[in-house]
This record gives C-alpha cells, sequence and structure tokens, in this order.
C-alpha cells in the first residue's frame, strides 16, 4: 500500500524532526557541562570556606562557675559564641569534659544524665557518651564537637573546638 | 560513513552519561556542604578534586560530541 501524500502544509514548510533532535540535544550536552563547571566551582567555593574557617583564631573564654561542680554535675555555658550553647561535665574521676550542646542529628539541646555518665537528647531519644562524645543510641551518627578546656590560676578556660 | 541518526542516537547515550555524572557532582556539593557545617573539613579539598575530575570527564565527552558533529558536517554539508 503506498504512503499518503503529506498534506500540502507540511509540504510547504516541511520539519525536520530528526535534525531538530539532533541539534537540541547537542546544546543539551553543552549546557549540562557547563552545569557541571558551575558544580565544580561551588564545590572549590567550599573547599575555601572550609579552609579559611579552620585557620580563624579560637577565642579563650573563662567558664564562670565550673571550680565549683562536683563530679557528676554539669554547666551550661556558650562558646565560641553567643549562640554556640555547650555543655561541661564533671566526670566521676574529677576531670572536665566539655562539648556543644546541639545535638549532631536534628540540632536539639541534649542534657547531661549522670546515672548513665551520658549526654541524652530527648528530642529523638539519642545519646552521646560523656567520656569521648561519640553517639551510643538513636539516630545521631556522629559525634559531639568537643570544646578543649585548660585550667589556668584557679579557672577553667575554654579553648578550642575539635569537630 | 557518519550520519545524523547515527549522531542522534550517539549524542542522546552521551546526554545519558552527563547528566548521571552531573547528578553525582550535585551530591558532592551537597555532601561537602554538609561536611563543612559540620566540621569535617578534612573531605572537602578530595571532594572538589572528584568534581574537577567529573568535569574532565563531561568535558571530555562534550568534545567527543562536537568533533562528531564537525564530521558529519564536513562529510555532508547539505544535512
Amino acid at each position: 500500500m503506498d504512503k499518503p501524500a503529506a498534506p500540502r502544509w507540511r509540504r510547504d514548510f516541511p520539519i525536520g524532526w530528526e535534525n531538530d533532535q539532533y541539534v537540541s540535544r547537542r546544546e543539551l550536552a553543552k549546557f549540562l557541562t557547563l552545569g557541571s563547571a558551575l558544580l565544580v566551582g561551588a564545590n572549590a567555593l567550599i573547599a575555601l570556606v572550609g579552609r579559611f574557617r579552620r585557620r580563624g583564631a579560637e577565642p579563650a573564654l573563662a567558664i564562670a562557675g565550673a571550680a565549683s561542680l562536683s563530679p557528676g554535675q554539669s554547666l551550661l555555658f556558650r562558646y565560641p559564641t553567643d549562640e554556640d550553647p555547650c555543655i561541661l561535665v564533671r566526670m566521676p574521676d574529677g576531670r572536665f569534659v566539655a562539648y556543644s550542646q546541639v545535638c549532631t542529628h536534628l540540632s536539639c539541646a541534649v542534657v547531661h544524665r549522670p546515672e548513665s555518665e551520658s549526654l541524652f537528647c530527648p528530642c529523638h531519644l539519642g545519646a552521646f557518651s560523656c567520656a569521648e562524645g561519640l553517639p551510643t543510641a538513636g539516630p545521631p551518627t556522629r559525634r559531639l564537637p568537643r570544646i578543649r578546656v585548660q585550667a589556668r590560676n584557679g579557672e577553667l578556660w575554654a579553648v578550642g573546638v575539635e569537630a | 560513513m557518519e550520519t545524523r541518526r547515527q549522531g542522534l542516537t550517539l549524542i542522546t547515550a552521551l546526554c545519558l552519561l552527563i547528566g548521571v555524572v552531573l547528578i553525582i557532582q550535585l551530591w558532592l556539593v551537597a555532601a561537602a556542604l554538609d561536611a563543612l557545617l559540620s566540621g569535617e573539613t578534612g573531605v572537602l579539598v578530595p571532594s572538589a578534586l572528584v568534581s574537577l575530575a567529573l568535569f574532565l570527564l563531561d568535558a571530555g565527552l562534550l568534545w567527543y560530541v562536537l568533533t562528531f558533529d564537525e564530521r558529519i558536517r564536513r562529510s555532508s554539508p547539505d544535512e
């Protein structure tokens, strides 16, 4: 059976769909490669910001009231800025450990549980060990950032953050 | 001799490949941002280097598309 003749409008204005798709996909390949270059730029920018942040000097801040803590007690403070809540814990053996109070799961505030020597997140029942700040239960997978502390002239000072 | 029909198939396949690489790069950016915000700065430079390698792969594929296109144009200028 013969193929029916194309309508007149198609004969007057022929469209080469194959050619059209060829050109549009070639242009899409160029566009995607441009997007790839932009993503390299974004990744490089993030790496630069990370490098710049790491070199920044961390302030030293006295933790008021730390000396009066008994073993098993804890104290809240803010470090390195007023926007960063932290928790200082005096362990049963007398040493001090401090961590960011922000849970690494969804940023709720953790609280100290001396009976289990853990830092507990009430939002999703996550827990971290007091000794190391490592996650021991619940959804968190990353450790709590540790705050370095030093004793200076009878006072306890926060001197840095270890991510 | 290469034709536009072959070229269309080739370019469609390469577009898919470039798209997959692009999605991996997007994931790398998201992971790098997550690492930056959580303070794990050690993974940022390797992530940027891998992203650069993937871009070079994309650029290589695009170069192949463009040279293929040039060959087609040379062999059949009326197409």
